[in-house]
Protein backbone atom coordinates (compact mmCIF):
# COMPACT_ATOMS: atom_id res chain seq x y z
CA UNK A 1 0.00 0.00 0.00
CA UNK A 2 1.14 3.49 -0.74
CA UNK A 3 1.86 5.71 2.28
CA UNK A 4 -0.81 8.37 0.83
CA UNK A 5 -3.18 5.74 -0.12
CA UNK A 6 -6.24 6.41 3.17
CA UNK A 7 -7.37 2.72 4.54
CA UNK A 8 -11.01 2.59 4.03
CA UNK A 9 -12.82 3.09 7.60
CA UNK A 10 -13.63 -1.05 7.67
CA UNK A 11 -10.53 -1.68 7.07
CA UNK A 12 -8.74 0.26 9.64
CA UNK A 13 -11.79 -1.24 11.99
CA UNK A 14 -10.78 -4.71 11.41
CA UNK A 15 -7.09 -4.28 11.38
CA UNK A 16 -7.83 -2.41 15.09
CA UNK A 17 -9.47 -4.83 16.43
CA UNK A 18 -6.92 -7.81 15.63
CA UNK A 19 -4.39 -5.63 16.90
CA UNK A 20 -4.37 -7.61 20.30
CA UNK A 21 -5.15 -10.73 19.19
CA UNK A 22 -7.14 -12.84 16.63
CA UNK A 23 -10.59 -12.31 16.56
CA UNK A 24 -13.51 -14.07 14.74
CA UNK A 25 -15.84 -11.72 12.77
CA UNK A 26 -18.59 -11.25 14.86
CA UNK A 27 -15.90 -10.37 18.12
CA UNK A 28 -14.75 -7.31 15.37
CA UNK A 29 -17.96 -6.32 14.71
CA UNK A 30 -18.73 -5.93 18.53
CA UNK A 31 -15.89 -4.26 19.55
CA UNK A 32 -15.60 -1.74 16.19
CA UNK A 33 -18.87 -1.29 17.34
CA UNK A 34 -18.13 -0.30 21.15
CA UNK A 35 -14.81 1.57 20.16
CA UNK A 36 -16.37 4.04 17.75
CA UNK A 37 -19.40 4.11 20.15
CA UNK A 38 -21.57 3.17 17.46
CA UNK A 39 -20.59 5.37 14.85
CA UNK A 40 -19.30 2.56 12.82
CA UNK A 41 -21.11 -0.50 11.83
CA UNK A 42 -19.54 -3.17 9.90
CA UNK A 43 -22.46 -5.43 8.32
CA UNK A 44 -21.70 -8.77 6.87
CA UNK A 45 -21.36 -7.85 3.48
CA UNK A 46 -18.87 -5.54 4.21
CA UNK A 47 -17.15 -7.95 7.03
CA UNK A 48 -17.24 -10.42 4.13
CA UNK A 49 -15.22 -8.20 1.12
CA UNK A 50 -13.11 -6.54 3.32
CA UNK A 51 -11.57 -9.54 5.16
CA UNK A 52 -11.26 -11.40 1.73
CA UNK A 53 -9.48 -8.04 0.18
CA UNK A 54 -7.25 -8.21 3.16
CA UNK A 55 -6.66 -12.05 3.18
CA UNK A 56 -5.42 -11.67 -0.83
CA UNK A 57 -3.16 -8.91 0.25
CA UNK A 58 -1.47 -10.74 2.78
CA UNK A 59 -2.47 -8.12 5.81
CA UNK A 60 -4.90 -10.79 7.78
CA UNK A 61 -4.97 -14.72 7.64
CA UNK A 62 -7.56 -16.81 9.01
CA UNK A 63 -6.85 -19.59 11.56
CA UNK A 64 -8.87 -22.06 13.49
CA UNK A 65 -9.90 -21.52 16.73
CA UNK A 66 -8.31 -24.38 19.39
CA UNK A 67 -10.36 -22.79 22.65
CA UNK A 68 -13.08 -25.21 24.62
CA UNK A 69 -16.01 -24.37 22.73
CA UNK A 70 -15.15 -22.90 20.11
CA UNK A 71 -13.43 -26.10 18.37
CA UNK A 72 -13.13 -25.14 14.14
CA UNK A 73 -14.28 -21.25 14.63
CA UNK A 74 -12.66 -19.46 12.18
CA UNK A 75 -10.74 -16.53 13.54
CA UNK A 76 -8.48 -13.61 11.75
CA UNK A 77 -5.23 -12.37 12.81
CA UNK A 78 -3.31 -9.66 11.93
CA UNK A 79 0.20 -10.79 10.23
CA UNK A 80 3.41 -8.43 10.14
CA UNK A 81 2.36 -7.17 6.43
CA UNK A 82 -1.27 -5.93 7.71
CA UNK A 83 0.36 -4.81 11.38
CA UNK A 84 2.73 -2.47 9.19
CA UNK A 85 -0.21 -1.20 6.73
CA UNK A 86 -2.03 -0.56 10.27
CA UNK A 87 0.80 1.61 12.06
CA UNK A 88 1.25 3.45 8.66
CA UNK A 89 -2.32 4.27 8.40
CA UNK A 90 -2.47 5.56 12.42
CA UNK A 91 0.54 8.07 11.20
CA UNK A 92 -1.27 9.13 8.68
CA UNK A 93 -4.10 10.28 10.81
CA UNK A 94 -1.69 11.49 13.27
CA UNK A 95 -0.09 13.61 10.38
CA UNK A 96 -3.55 14.80 9.37
CA UNK A 97 -4.48 15.88 13.09
CA UNK A 98 -1.52 17.70 13.82
CA UNK A 99 -1.78 19.41 10.89
CA UNK A 100 -5.50 20.71 11.49
CA UNK A 101 -3.76 21.48 15.42
CA UNK A 102 -1.05 24.25 13.44
CA UNK A 103 -3.98 25.40 11.54
CA UNK B 1 -51.48 -29.63 7.14
CA UNK B 2 -50.19 -28.89 3.87
CA UNK B 3 -47.92 -26.12 3.22
CA UNK B 4 -49.10 -23.60 1.22
CA UNK B 5 -46.60 -22.23 -1.62
CA UNK B 6 -47.10 -19.59 -4.47
CA UNK B 7 -44.59 -18.63 -7.32
CA UNK B 8 -43.89 -15.02 -7.98
CA UNK B 9 -43.11 -14.55 -11.62
CA UNK B 10 -41.61 -10.97 -11.01
CA UNK B 11 -38.29 -9.49 -12.54
CA UNK B 12 -36.55 -7.51 -11.26
CA UNK B 13 -33.43 -5.38 -12.91
CA UNK B 14 -29.70 -5.37 -11.02
CA UNK B 15 -30.08 -1.50 -10.22
CA UNK B 16 -33.58 -2.18 -8.76
CA UNK B 17 -32.46 -4.95 -6.22
CA UNK B 18 -33.36 -2.48 -3.18
CA UNK B 19 -37.01 -2.79 -4.58
CA UNK B 20 -36.43 -6.44 -4.75
CA UNK B 21 -35.81 -6.29 -0.99
CA UNK B 22 -38.66 -4.34 -0.23
CA UNK B 23 -41.02 -6.23 -1.63
CA UNK B 24 -39.53 -9.48 0.21
CA UNK B 25 -39.81 -7.73 3.33
CA UNK B 26 -43.76 -6.90 2.50
CA UNK B 27 -44.23 -10.19 1.54
CA UNK B 28 -43.19 -11.40 5.02
CA UNK B 29 -45.05 -8.98 6.35
CA UNK B 30 -48.06 -10.67 4.67
CA UNK B 31 -46.91 -14.14 5.91
CA UNK B 32 -45.36 -15.32 2.65
CA UNK B 33 -42.04 -16.34 3.21
CA UNK B 34 -39.33 -16.67 0.73
CA UNK B 35 -37.94 -20.44 -0.03
CA UNK B 36 -35.87 -19.60 -3.04
CA UNK B 37 -34.89 -16.48 -4.33
CA UNK B 38 -34.38 -16.48 -8.47
CA UNK B 39 -33.79 -13.98 -10.91
CA UNK B 40 -37.33 -14.51 -12.98
CA UNK B 41 -39.28 -16.31 -9.91
CA UNK B 42 -39.35 -16.95 -6.78
CA UNK B 43 -41.11 -19.29 -4.56
CA UNK B 44 -42.81 -18.39 -1.38
CA UNK B 45 -44.23 -20.13 1.25
CA UNK B 46 -47.16 -19.40 3.71
CA UNK B 47 -46.84 -18.81 7.24
CA UNK B 48 -48.10 -16.01 8.67
CA UNK B 49 -46.57 -16.81 12.58
CA UNK B 50 -42.96 -15.57 11.19
CA UNK B 51 -41.92 -12.42 10.12
CA UNK B 52 -38.36 -11.83 8.14
CA UNK B 53 -35.93 -9.12 7.19
CA UNK B 54 -33.95 -10.30 3.59
CA UNK B 55 -31.23 -9.32 2.39
CA UNK B 56 -29.31 -9.67 -1.08
CA UNK B 57 -25.99 -9.46 -1.58
CA UNK B 58 -23.97 -9.84 -4.96
CA UNK B 59 -20.48 -10.68 -5.38
CA UNK B 60 -18.22 -14.00 -6.91
CA UNK B 61 -17.85 -16.18 -3.33
CA UNK B 62 -14.64 -18.27 -3.52
CA UNK B 63 -15.35 -19.59 0.20
CA UNK B 64 -18.67 -20.45 0.34
CA UNK B 65 -18.11 -21.49 4.04
CA UNK B 66 -16.70 -18.77 5.21
CA UNK B 67 -18.98 -16.75 3.68
CA UNK B 68 -21.76 -18.07 4.80
CA UNK B 69 -20.57 -18.32 8.46
CA UNK B 70 -19.70 -14.24 8.40
CA UNK B 71 -23.49 -14.01 7.84
CA UNK B 72 -24.06 -16.18 10.36
CA UNK B 73 -22.74 -14.92 12.82
CA UNK B 74 -24.68 -11.73 13.09
CA UNK B 75 -27.77 -13.78 12.72
CA UNK B 76 -28.13 -14.02 9.16
CA UNK B 77 -29.53 -17.09 7.58
CA UNK B 78 -28.92 -17.97 4.29
CA UNK B 79 -31.46 -19.07 2.04
CA UNK B 80 -29.79 -19.54 -1.77
CA UNK B 81 -27.98 -18.23 -4.34
CA UNK B 82 -28.85 -17.17 -8.62
CA UNK B 83 -26.66 -18.35 -11.24
CA UNK B 84 -25.60 -14.82 -11.66
CA UNK B 85 -24.16 -14.56 -7.99
CA UNK B 86 -26.40 -13.20 -6.34
CA UNK B 87 -26.81 -14.66 -2.75
CA UNK B 88 -29.92 -14.40 -0.66
CA UNK B 89 -30.01 -13.81 3.50
CA UNK B 90 -32.97 -13.79 6.01
CA UNK B 91 -33.24 -12.77 9.47
CA UNK B 92 -35.45 -12.67 11.82
CA UNK B 93 -37.66 -9.44 12.08
CA UNK B 94 -36.70 -7.65 15.67
CA UNK B 95 -38.97 -4.59 16.73
CA UNK B 96 -36.35 -3.25 18.45
CA UNK B 97 -34.46 -2.84 15.79
CA UNK B 98 -33.67 -0.04 12.97
CA UNK B 99 -34.09 -0.91 9.65
CA UNK B 100 -30.50 0.20 8.98
CA UNK B 101 -29.35 -2.24 11.98
CA UNK B 102 -30.24 -4.84 9.08
CA UNK B 103 -27.93 -3.53 6.28
CA UNK B 104 -25.11 -6.25 5.54
CA UNK B 105 -23.48 -3.46 3.40
CA UNK B 106 -22.28 -0.80 5.80
CA UNK B 107 -19.80 1.38 3.93
CA UNK B 108 -19.39 2.81 0.48
CA UNK B 109 -16.65 1.17 -0.82
CA UNK B 110 -17.95 -1.90 -0.85
CA UNK B 111 -21.37 -0.32 -2.53
CA UNK B 112 -19.33 1.01 -5.06
CA UNK B 113 -17.36 -1.87 -5.70
CA UNK B 114 -20.78 -3.37 -6.42
CA UNK B 115 -22.11 -0.78 -8.33
CA UNK B 116 -18.70 -0.52 -10.59
CA UNK B 117 -18.60 -4.10 -10.97
CA UNK B 118 -22.26 -4.12 -12.39
CA UNK B 119 -21.56 -0.84 -14.38
CA UNK B 120 -18.47 -2.92 -16.36
CA UNK B 121 -20.31 -5.49 -17.12
CA UNK B 122 -23.50 -4.13 -18.64
CA UNK B 123 -21.87 -1.57 -20.20
CA UNK B 124 -19.97 -4.07 -21.73
CA UNK B 125 -22.56 -6.55 -22.68
CA UNK B 126 -24.53 -3.22 -23.77
CA UNK B 127 -21.33 -2.05 -26.55
CA UNK B 128 -21.26 -5.98 -27.41
CA UNK B 129 -24.89 -6.00 -28.61
CA UNK B 130 -23.96 -2.66 -30.30
CA UNK B 131 -21.37 -3.80 -32.18
CA UNK B 132 -23.44 -6.93 -33.08
CA UNK B 133 -26.20 -4.15 -34.05
CA UNK B 134 -23.68 -2.11 -36.25
CA UNK B 135 -22.85 -5.82 -38.58
CA UNK B 136 -26.66 -6.33 -38.53
CA UNK B 137 -27.03 -2.85 -39.99
CA UNK B 138 -24.43 -3.08 -42.15
CA UNK B 139 -26.68 -6.36 -43.62
CA UNK B 140 -29.78 -4.64 -43.55
CA UNK B 141 -28.57 -1.94 -45.73
CA UNK B 142 -27.44 -3.93 -48.24
CA UNK B 143 -30.21 -6.51 -48.47
CA UNK B 144 -33.05 -4.53 -46.65
CA UNK B 145 -35.98 -6.22 -45.73
CA UNK B 146 -38.91 -5.90 -42.66
CA UNK B 147 -37.46 -8.77 -40.37
CA UNK B 148 -33.93 -7.37 -40.62
CA UNK B 149 -35.10 -3.49 -39.82
CA UNK B 150 -37.68 -4.77 -36.92
CA UNK B 151 -34.53 -6.85 -35.50
CA UNK B 152 -32.38 -3.82 -35.80
CA UNK B 153 -34.96 -2.06 -33.58
CA UNK B 154 -35.29 -4.64 -31.14
CA UNK B 155 -31.67 -4.87 -30.68
CA UNK B 156 -31.51 -1.23 -30.07
CA UNK B 157 -34.08 -1.51 -27.37
CA UNK B 158 -31.70 -4.07 -26.18
CA UNK B 159 -29.15 -1.71 -26.20
CA UNK B 160 -30.47 1.29 -24.78
CA UNK B 161 -31.69 -0.68 -22.11
CA UNK B 162 -28.18 -2.03 -21.10
CA UNK B 163 -25.91 0.75 -21.27
CA UNK B 164 -28.65 2.85 -19.43
CA UNK B 165 -28.66 0.19 -16.76
CA UNK B 166 -24.77 0.56 -16.95
CA UNK B 167 -24.80 4.24 -16.33
CA UNK B 168 -27.32 4.01 -13.79
CA UNK B 169 -25.30 1.54 -11.62
CA UNK B 170 -22.13 4.11 -11.81
CA UNK B 171 -24.14 6.40 -9.48
CA UNK B 172 -24.30 5.11 -5.69
CA UNK B 173 -27.03 7.15 -5.00
CA UNK B 174 -29.56 6.13 -8.53
CA UNK B 175 -31.85 3.74 -8.14
CA UNK B 176 -35.22 4.25 -10.17
CA UNK B 177 -37.95 3.26 -8.53
CA UNK B 178 -41.17 2.12 -9.44
CA UNK B 179 -41.65 2.02 -13.31
CA UNK B 180 -41.95 -2.03 -12.84
CA UNK B 181 -44.81 -1.44 -15.14
CA UNK B 182 -42.91 0.34 -17.79
CA UNK B 183 -39.95 -2.87 -17.04
CA UNK B 184 -43.25 -5.66 -18.10
CA UNK B 185 -43.95 -3.71 -21.17
CA UNK B 186 -40.96 -3.00 -22.22
CA UNK B 187 -40.15 -6.94 -21.95
CA UNK B 188 -43.48 -7.90 -23.40
CA UNK B 189 -42.66 -5.72 -26.39
CA UNK B 190 -39.21 -7.05 -26.82
CA UNK B 191 -40.82 -10.89 -26.60
CA UNK B 192 -43.59 -9.54 -29.12
CA UNK B 193 -40.95 -7.90 -31.16
CA UNK B 194 -39.03 -11.06 -31.63
CA UNK B 195 -42.51 -13.26 -31.86
CA UNK B 196 -43.12 -10.99 -34.89
CA UNK B 197 -39.79 -11.71 -36.42
CA UNK B 198 -39.98 -15.28 -36.42
CA UNK B 199 -43.06 -15.27 -37.57
CA UNK B 200 -42.43 -12.57 -40.54
CA UNK B 201 -39.13 -14.98 -41.25
CA UNK B 202 -41.57 -18.01 -41.73
CA UNK B 203 -43.86 -16.28 -43.58
CA UNK B 204 -40.96 -15.30 -46.39
CA UNK B 205 -41.15 -17.14 -49.63
CA UNK B 206 -37.38 -19.42 -49.10
CA UNK B 207 -37.03 -21.90 -52.03
CA UNK B 208 -33.70 -23.05 -54.15
CA UNK B 209 -34.99 -24.49 -57.56
CA UNK B 210 -32.35 -26.66 -59.62
CA UNK B 211 -33.55 -27.68 -63.13
CA UNK B 212 -31.52 -29.01 -66.27
CA UNK B 213 -32.65 -30.45 -69.45
CA UNK B 214 -30.76 -32.46 -72.34
CA UNK B 215 -32.88 -31.40 -75.29
CA UNK B 216 -36.21 -29.97 -75.44
CA UNK B 217 -38.98 -31.77 -77.50
CA UNK B 218 -40.57 -28.66 -78.03
CA UNK B 219 -39.57 -24.87 -77.00
CA UNK B 220 -41.00 -23.48 -73.77
CA UNK B 221 -43.27 -20.43 -74.69
CA UNK B 222 -44.05 -18.26 -71.09
CA UNK B 223 -43.56 -21.81 -69.38
CA UNK B 224 -45.20 -21.71 -65.96
CA UNK B 225 -43.84 -23.17 -63.01
CA UNK B 226 -42.91 -22.25 -59.30
CA UNK B 227 -46.04 -20.88 -58.15
CA UNK B 228 -45.21 -19.20 -54.92
CA UNK B 229 -47.25 -16.75 -52.28
CA UNK B 230 -46.12 -13.35 -50.89
CA UNK B 231 -48.10 -12.82 -47.88
CA UNK B 232 -46.62 -9.37 -46.72
CA UNK B 233 -44.66 -6.67 -49.20
CA UNK B 234 -41.43 -6.05 -48.68
CA UNK B 235 -37.99 -6.36 -50.62
CA UNK B 236 -37.20 -9.96 -51.63
CA UNK B 237 -33.76 -11.27 -53.33
CA UNK B 238 -33.03 -13.39 -56.24
CA UNK B 239 -30.51 -15.03 -56.90
CA UNK B 240 -30.01 -16.62 -60.72
CA UNK B 241 -27.22 -19.07 -62.29
CA UNK B 242 -28.50 -19.70 -66.02
CA UNK B 243 -26.61 -21.13 -69.03
CA UNK B 244 -28.20 -21.90 -71.92
CA UNK B 245 -27.41 -22.84 -75.51
CA UNK B 246 -29.84 -20.40 -76.74
CA UNK B 247 -31.26 -17.29 -75.53
CA UNK B 248 -33.70 -18.28 -72.24
CA UNK B 249 -35.65 -15.64 -70.69
CA UNK B 250 -36.64 -16.09 -67.14
CA UNK B 251 -39.14 -13.79 -65.70
CA UNK B 252 -41.56 -13.49 -62.57
CA UNK B 253 -45.30 -13.38 -62.96
CA UNK B 254 -47.50 -12.07 -61.10
CA UNK B 255 -51.58 -12.90 -60.65
CA UNK B 256 -52.55 -9.93 -61.58
CA UNK B 257 -50.74 -10.66 -65.33
CA UNK B 258 -48.09 -8.01 -64.55
CA UNK B 259 -43.85 -8.98 -65.30
CA UNK B 260 -42.52 -8.13 -62.21
CA UNK B 261 -39.21 -9.47 -63.11
CA UNK B 262 -37.40 -10.68 -66.99
CA UNK B 263 -34.57 -11.03 -67.92
CA UNK B 264 -33.35 -13.07 -70.94
CA UNK B 265 -29.78 -14.25 -71.89
CA UNK B 266 -27.59 -17.60 -72.05
CA UNK B 267 -24.91 -17.35 -69.36
CA UNK B 268 -26.66 -15.40 -66.24
CA UNK B 269 -24.81 -15.12 -62.99
CA UNK B 270 -26.67 -12.74 -60.25
CA UNK B 271 -27.04 -12.57 -56.90
CA UNK B 272 -29.36 -10.66 -54.71
CA UNK B 273 -31.50 -9.02 -57.33
CA UNK B 274 -33.89 -7.22 -55.30
CA UNK B 275 -36.98 -7.10 -55.98
CA UNK B 276 -40.22 -5.31 -54.25
CA UNK B 277 -43.17 -7.90 -54.06
CA UNK B 278 -46.44 -7.11 -53.46
CA UNK B 279 -49.04 -9.87 -50.94
CA UNK B 280 -50.17 -11.53 -54.29
CA UNK B 281 -49.29 -14.75 -56.04
CA UNK B 282 -46.44 -15.24 -58.42
CA UNK B 283 -45.10 -18.05 -60.77
CA UNK B 284 -42.14 -18.40 -62.66
CA UNK B 285 -42.25 -17.88 -66.36
CA UNK B 286 -39.50 -19.20 -68.67
CA UNK B 287 -39.14 -19.14 -72.48
CA UNK B 288 -36.24 -21.38 -74.20
CA UNK B 289 -35.22 -23.30 -77.01
CA UNK B 290 -32.32 -25.00 -76.25
CA UNK B 291 -31.01 -27.17 -73.38
CA UNK B 292 -30.56 -25.55 -70.17
CA UNK B 293 -29.54 -25.52 -66.67
CA UNK B 294 -30.85 -23.32 -64.34
CA UNK B 295 -30.45 -22.54 -60.75
CA UNK B 296 -33.06 -20.09 -58.89
CA UNK B 297 -32.74 -18.69 -54.98
CA UNK B 298 -35.55 -16.70 -53.44
CA UNK B 299 -35.70 -15.30 -49.64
Amino acid sequence: MKKSEPMSESYYYILLCLAKGANHGYGIMQMTKALSQGDVVIGSGTMYGATDNMMKKGWIREIRSDGPGLERRRLYQLTDEGREALRTEIARLRRMLDNAKEV
Amino acid sequence: MAMEYRTSCRAYMVWNYRQEIEDLNRASEQGWQLVRGGCFHSRFVKNPDLRFRYQMDWRNVEDMGRYVETFREQGWEYINSTFNGWHYFRKFYDPALKEEDYEIVTDRESLLAMRRRWSRMLLALGAAVLVYTAVCGVRAVRTPNLPWLLQILLLLAVCVFLLRGGWLMRDPDAGPRGGRGLLRAYFLTLLLGWAAVLVLLHLRPHFVTNSQTEELTEPYVNERWMDFEVYYPDHYYLDLDLSADAPFTFSIVNDAGETVYTVTGTEIHEEHIRLWLGRRWYWFSSSCSGAFELNVRLD
